[in-house]
């Protein structure tokens, strides 16, 4: 059901964007135009300015994306990337997507202190450093920095930066078999927002990942994600039980279990905000 | 539990890096780290959990963090035999 009115105390410009949410979902197809702001002004009585309110809000939510003086049209769905483990291309490719690489820097450099603990090195350790423009389908997607000790793979860069940097780490026996990634939200710098071609939204994911060969850490990367075009896919279990010391005799009270010191329900100090 | 499985070494030197058993309140395994809260972090030696094997450290307040990557299900297993 396509809603067509605002609902009471609702503002103008809520129903409009309701509207046009819906259509997209049950009507529209991906690539196709929405509705003329005439139209849509006379359908619900509103100015043309609440209009433009609500297509604002739906582009900068990534629904909607505006071609320069062709119109507002349905954007494609945001590619949900899970976390694991791949490649940029590798999750790209799984969803039916031609991932792209242009590739802004590629050079050797000193590892910068934040870079070279990651990587299990002393401060100064040579690097290979490579930032590319991730694209799919042509479209910019992230800005991904990497950083591989260069006496690892001291050749890694001769021939260019290749495709996959995972798959030519395989190539040299590192294959990557676990890691960390931490993810955090923020706002695109101007260069990012550029290089992005971001519209409405400045906001960004910023991933932080160390990748491990085994008992060697192989790479360090740092990617920003458009946050309108991206979002990501966890699974999850069921933690594992937690682990607290059996009592014991030297306690005194054998049988009775240890408890913590600190009383119920206080945090911890220091414990992670 | 003489054995030398390089897995229950590991545990217990991370025992010993967290202070001893006498030191921890508890231990919650994740998917890459132990997450554990010990009662004086004063007593936590990162230097000797590096050495160990661990891929990380972080300590904040009693809060430690020991990075041990996809091995924790098996040294969880050994921690808990040995406490």
């Amino acid at each position: 059901m396509v809603r067509d009115g605002a609902r009471p105390g609702e503002h103008k410009y809520v129903a409009v964007r309701a509207y046009l949410a819906d259509l997209v979902t049950t009507e529209l197809a991906v690539g196709d135009a929405i509705p003329s702001e005439r139209s849509l002004t006379e359908k619900f009585g509103v100015s043309r300015m609440t209009v433009r309110q609500a297509i604002d809000a739906l582009v900068t939510e990534g629904v909607l994306e505006r071609a320069q003086g062709r119109g507002t049209f349905v954007a494609p769905p945001r590619a949900d990337f899970e976390m694991r483990l791949t490649t940029f291309g590798e999750e790209a490719r799984r969803r039916g997507l031609t991932p792209g690489a242009t590739v802004l820097r590629c050079e050797q450099l000193p590892a910068p202190a934040v870079v070279a603990e990651a990587l299990d090195r002393e401060t100064g350790t040579p690097v290979h450093h490579v930032v590319r423009l991730r694209t799919a389908d042509g479209n910019p997607m992230s800005v991904e920095e990497s950083w591989i000790p260069v006496d690892l793979a001291p050749d890694l860069l001769d021939d260019g930066v290749p495709d996959s940097l995972y798959a030519a780490l395989r190539e040299r026996d590192l294959d990557p078999t676990w890691g960390e990634e931490v993810i955090t939200a923020a706002d695109a710098t101007p260069e990012e927002l550029e290089a992005l071609q971001m519209q409405g939204s400045r906001a960004v994911m910023r991933t932080a990942r160390r990748t491990f060969g085994g008992d060697a850490a192989v790479m360090y990367s740092r990617a920003c994600y458009r946050g309108d075009r991206y979002s990501v896919f966890v699974p999850l279990r069921e933690a594992r039980p937690t682990l607290v010391p059996r009592a014991r005799p030297s306690d005194g009270d054998a049988g009775r279990p240890v408890q913590p010191s600190a009383p119920p329900g206080r945090i911890p100090e220091g414990s992670p905000r | 539990m003489s054995t030398p499985d390089p897995d229950a070494q590991l545990a217990a030197s991370i025992l010993a890096g967290l202070g001893g058993v006498e030191n921890i309140e508890e231990i919650d395994p994740c998917t890459t780290r132990l997450r554990s809260l010990v009662k004086d972090p004063a007593l936590v030696d990162a230097a000797l959990l590096k050495r160990a094997g661990a891929f990380g450290v972080m300590i904040n307040g009693r809060v430690v963090q020991v990075v041990v990557g996809p091995r924790v299900d098996t040294i969880a297993s050994d921690l808990a035999e040995l406490m």
